[in-house]
């Protein structure tokens, strides 16, 4: 058996890693080079503090992985569990918060509530003021570079063909069945393409002729210059959609969740600046007449089901995509499912 | 460890203060910076490098590099080199233990190194999960440069929205004079630049420039940065904002901080950026000591700031740059050792080449610096013969100094170039990226333009013909001036190209070949 994976990120990845451990000969396609798409852009946020049985049993089985992969391959991912805290500014979205933490709580989830006061617990210098509570959970930060690249050396310790810089032209389908791909020029025989391409999921869907409609979500974000370390979980204000954490560099990384948008564009603007620096200065102000160092955007893609993990009716041909902004949470476990999905058909 | 008599310039000295340099007292002037200030003061350790430890000192003096980054009043990561000094400021180093002037870790180097090579936080001790997470707890002990900060920043937050025909980005001869032609064609403009003056680094060119009588020759940079300045001044179409730093161009909308305090979005129609450039340094053994300076760092140090960089130096690069450089510490009552010149023959003009020779300084061509010696700032500085840029052994020695400059050239600062999106190409003769433009100074992005030694590394008589050229070329195009600025425009195309067509602008002439489209 053949497998041919498009798309270098984070679930091509794992799903190439758990695949080939499996011993199936698989290649993964990437059109730019590793990290190109949202698995090198996002900002590592890692929680299993997430609204559903399904997301919530993959995100905590996605935690675990990461412990033993990273033993497995000899790799650090400078995963750093120092906490996971998500405030809310209007009643409405505290007690979603609540009823989530409910949920997390019954299915095993280390959670609690913590009103405004107690963030300071944690962050010393928040702004109590600028939110009215919040919940505290297990989860941290993980940084998204060394878990690709330890993806990807364990791929390829294991025999994976990696190729970085290599389009994929053509899906061949015959008689509604995957016959093979063509990538740089080159036909390559395989018996599955799993579609792992992000947000450029739909384009590698209408080449196999099977219509996927994932949303494309822009979103951007920016660091600051390096701090010794000084925030030690990772915060997210869901009423306003800003999150922020320090890296293992000590730059305090942060952005807006991102907004759907009608075609690629990777662009950083200046309104995100002025609305992320305005926020990110409320909640700990502090932060003020820091330098930024950096920004940039990312795009990824969002399924009716998030994930989006199915055959379709081309025999062969897999979805993996549509993970949303839970990509990194997910990712690991999700690549088992792939795997199954594969060994059952 | 300041001037005190000089030729041609004269230091107004302003108000005594005291600022606090990890918590000692030091006297400093107001209109001095940090970083000149705490030089004066004979301090020479700025800050130590993340991994080893190495002290790192003053260098380009400019804010361009990180080397003097520190703790002001409670704010990390501060460029002191910027920062103008007040009375009762608190100063600390943030990096090395307890302070960077003594860094007890610094002995540690070799140990650390064997033990925890590059790359090693993501290699070694990965299993079990129990060691791993215990090495990252200890890693992050370590990682990070600036302390957290201790105080609320006091800057106020403004906002304020610019209309403008013309947006100038950098105030030096390129963007003043593109200001200047752009405004008299009757455009409104606004000129920014991130210093508290205009002139760029003409304010510290003390000597006098060539060319003809209409390039300004015979005239001092610091005269023609006045002179430039008081043009604009006569003018009330141009909008100056001083110590506004642009960050970005979004989609033709000029993103900047006014004085730290103040975002301006800036809409102008047509915009010219004309950043110049920053030194460039040269690979040898300890070339990070303090000590070793960019050209530009010194003459900024003494012709600005009046402050004595050393005893004796040793030039690195026989270019007008380090002639003019040796000269001008020779006025200031500062010894050079010596020019070293890795090429056969001397870079600059001859006129001078004779000046610092008649004054009795050696120049050795083939010879390049291979070795700063000294170990927490530069004591001796170790040179040796090239031949076919190979070192010849046994050809090392020594020469005496207490500093080192480099004067290897510039880089066009091209950063904001590639944030807008312009096209650019790599240009030895042009020193290194510079953008696509037509021979108006047009890039690939519609209505930007550039000028100066972002455009390509000349001198600043060639930085003020672009800029003439892009200022009225954008005025053109937006329906002012008429044929009368057609004609200016035409005759400085002219005068320009006239400028270069000596032996010494055959290089530039062939760089702009590379990269000039119609």
């Amino acid at each position: 058996m053949r497998v041919a994976i498009i798309g270098g990120g984070i679930v091509g990845l794992a799903t190439a890693y758990n695949l080939a451990k499996d011993g199936v000969d698989v290649v993964v396609f990437e059109r730019k080079y590793l990290l190109y798409g949202a698995s090198g852009r996002n900002s590592g946020g890692i929680t299993a503090m997430l609204n559903n049985e399904r997301l919530i049993e993959m995100a905590k089985k996605s935690m675990k992985i990461y412990d033993e992969v990273q033993s497995e391959i000899g790799f650090n991912f400078l995963y750093r569990k120092d906490g996971y805290i998500k405030v809310a500014s209007t009643e409405n979205d505290l007690n979603k918060l609540k009823e989530e933490m409910n949920l997390q709580k019954r299915m095993g989830v280390k959670v609690k509530q913590i009103d405004a006061n107690e963030v300071k617990d944690f962050i010393p210098d928040f702004n109590a003021d600028a939110v009215i509570g919040g919940v505290y959970g297990e989860g941290g930060v993980i940084f998204p570079w060394p878990v690709i690249w330890g993806y990807a050396k364990g791929c390829r310790e294991l025999g994976v063909d990696v190729k970085d810089y290599t389009t994929v032209e053509e899906i061949v389908v015959k008689d509604r069945a995957i016959d093979g791909v063509k990538a740089n020029g080159e036909f390559f025989k395989v018996d599955f393409i799993v579609n792992a391409a992000g947000a450029w999921s739909n384009e590698i869907s209408r080449m196999a002729g099977v219509e996927l409609n994932n949303k494309i979500i822009k979103e951007e974000i920016c660091v600051t210059e390096s701090l010794k370390p000084y925030l030690d979980p990772y915060l997210l204000d869901v009423t306003t959609g800003i999150y922020l954490s320090q890296s293992m560099r000590g730059e305090i990384v942060g952005g807006i969740v991102g907004n759907e948008v009608e075609s690629i564009d990777v662009k950083g603007s200046l309104d995100f600046l002025v609305k992320y620096a305005k926020r990110a200065v409320e909640l700990i102000p502090k932060l003020k007449g820091l330098c930024i160092l950096r920004q940039w955007a990312g795009v990824y893609d969002e399924g009716k089901d998030i994930p989006n993990i199915s055959t379709t009716n081309v025999k062969g041909f897999i979805q993996a995509n549509g993970f949303g902004k839970f990509g990194m949470c997910l990712a690991p476990a999700a690549a088992i499912e792939v795997t199954r999905l594969i060994r059952k058909t | 460890m300041r001037l005190g008599e000089h030729p041609i310039l004269e230091f107004k000295k302003g108000k005594e203060v005291t600022i606090y340099f990890n918590g000692k007292p030091i006297k400093a002037y107001e209109g001095e910076t940090v970083a000149s200030a705490l030089y004066a003061a004979g301090v020479r350790i700025f800050s130590r490098s993340f991994r080893f430890h190495r002290p790192r000192g003053f260098f380009c003096a400019i804010g361009k590099c990180s080397a003097c980054m520190m703790e002001v009043d409670g704010i990390p990561n501060v460029r002191t080199c910027k920062v103008y000094v007040r009375d009762g400021m608190q100063i600390r180093t943030q990096t090395g233990t307890p302070d960077a002037e003594k860094d007890r870790f610094a002995a540690l180097d070799d140990i650390i190194d064997r033990l925890f090579p590059h790359g090693a936080h993501y290699k070694r001790f990965t299993t079990p999960r129990i060691l791993r997470e215990f090495m990252m707890k200890q890693m992050r002990k370590f990682t990070g440069f600036g302390n957290p900060p201790k105080a609320v920043y006091e800057g106020k937050a403004e906002f304020e929205e610019i209309e403008a025909d013309v947006a100038v980005i950098g105030g030096g001869p390129g963007g003043m004079s593109a200001a200047i032609y752009a405004a008299r064609a009757g455009a409104k403009v606004v000129l920014m630049d991130e210093n508290p003056f205009l002139g760029g680094q003409l304010v510290k060119q003390t000597h006098r420039f060539f060319g003809s009588g209409r390039h300004r020759a015979g005239t001092r940079g610091i005269k023609i940065a006045t002179i430039l300045e008081d043009e604009l001044k006569e003018l009330e179409n141009v909008d100056v904002r001083k110590e506004t730093k642009v960050f970005g161009i979004y989609d033709g909308v000029v993103a900047a901080v006014q004085k730290d305090e103040k975002l301006l979005k800036v809409k102008p129609k047509k915009i010219v950026v004309a950043t110049g450039a920053y030194e460039r340094t040269l690979i040898f053994e300890n070339n990070d000591l303090p000590g070793v300076y960019g050209a530009g760092g010194v003459q900024t140090l003494m012709n600005v700031y009046g402050i004595k960089p050393g005893d004796v130096g040793l030039i690195v690069g026989s270019g007008n740059v380090g002639l003019i450089l040796t000269y001008q510490l020779m006025q200031a009552g500062i010894k050079v050792a010596a020019i070293v010149e890795a090429m056969p023959r001397i870079g600059g003009y001859f006129v001078h080449a004779a000046k610092v020779r008649r004054l009795g300084v050696p120049i050795y061509v083939n010879h390049t610096v291979t070795k700063a010696i000294g170990k927490e700032c530069v004591e001796a500085a170790e040179i040796a013969r090239l031949e076919n840029w190979q070192i010849v052994e046994g050809s090392q020695r020594v020469i005496d100094c207490d500093f080192i400059c480099v004067a290897v050239g510039l880089s066009p600062t091209h950063e904001l170039l590639y944030q807008a999106g312009c096209e650019m190409k790599f240009v030895p003769e042009l020193g290194g990226l510079v953008p696509i433009r037509n021979k108006y100074g047009e890039t690939t992005v519609n209505g930007l333009y550039v000028a100066g030694d972002v455009a390509g590394i000349e001198e600043a008589t060639a930085a003020i013909m672009e800029g003439r050229i892009a200022g009225v070329d954008a005025a053109i195009k937006l329906g002012y001036g008429g044929d009368e600025a057609i004609k200016i425009r035409e005759e400085v195309v002219k005068d320009l190209e006239e400028f270069r067509s000596g032996p010494f602008g055959e290089r530039i002439v062939a760089g702009l070949k590379k990269v000039v489209v119609a």
